[in-house]
């Protein structure tokens, strides 16, 4: 299961969770924690690579906030 | 008198939770830096100290959609505890990413049934393998 490349280490995403939520006694299953790993980690592969393929869509080499912007609204529909 | 120290145990506490969420979000930061930067690499671009730290607030404040939509569903079907079903009703915006989640959850619930199995296998010798269950559990998805 271990893959290449960074990722979020499953106790962060398990914190980050549970920041949020509103009635303490709620928990995470242990395969559901994993999937959200997956999930936050295409969330954000899929940030960069669509802020990248603005820049180079704009004849960039650097990826600056300003494409980020661009590519945000879509990014937010889709998840 | 005891208002005032009352008042000071609440600042303290929300003192804590800020430290906390200032922690969370530089772990984040530091996450979502290291991704952007694996993938400028692959492109030959680079990030912006701004478009990284833009990426991963977005990141952070996405996590707090997550976890209230995940708590919600949880609580729809009666659970206190969030399981699968429940991430995968959170991709349902798109198909694309609704087949991915859905492929990775029944490859770690096959990684899971086989760590089971092999558990058994050590703790009870030579048993039948129970490999049905994990069939009728996946069974929802289609």
């Amino acid at each position: 299961m271990e893959e290449d490349g960074p990722n979020f280490r499953k106790e962060l995403v398990n914190k980050l969770l549970f920041l949020h939520f509103k009635d303490d006694r709620c928990k995470v299953s242990a395969d559901a924690l994993q999937l959200m790993v997956e999930m936050l980690k295409i969330f954000v592969r899929e940030a960069a690579a669509r802020a990248i393929r603005q820049a180079q869509a704009e004849d960039q080499d650097k990826v600056d906030i300003e494409q980020f912007e661009k590519v945000l609204p879509q990014l937010l529909l889709d998840f | 008198m005891e208002l005032g120290q009352r008042e000071e145990e609440e600042e303290e506490e929300d003192q804590r939770q800020l430290t906390l969420i200032q922690n969370l979000k530089a772990t984040v930061h530091y996450t979502v830096g290291s991704m952007c930067q694996e993938a400028a690499d692959a492109k030959g671009v680079r990030f912006t100290k701004p478009a990284i730290a833009a990426i991963s607030e977005v990141t952070f404040r996405q996590c707090e959609h997550f976890a209230k939509d995940l708590e919600m569903f949880a609580r729809h079907a009666k659970r206190s505890t969030i399981n699968m079903e429940d991430v995968k009703l959170l991709a349902r915006r798109s198909s694309s990413l609704l087949n991915y989640i859905t492929e990775k959850s029944e490859e770690i619930s096959r990684i899971n049934q086989e760590q089971k199995d092999k558990k058994k296998k050590k703790t009870e010798g030579g048993n039948k393998k129970s490999s049905k269950q994990a069939v009728t559990e996946m069974d929802i998805d289609d």
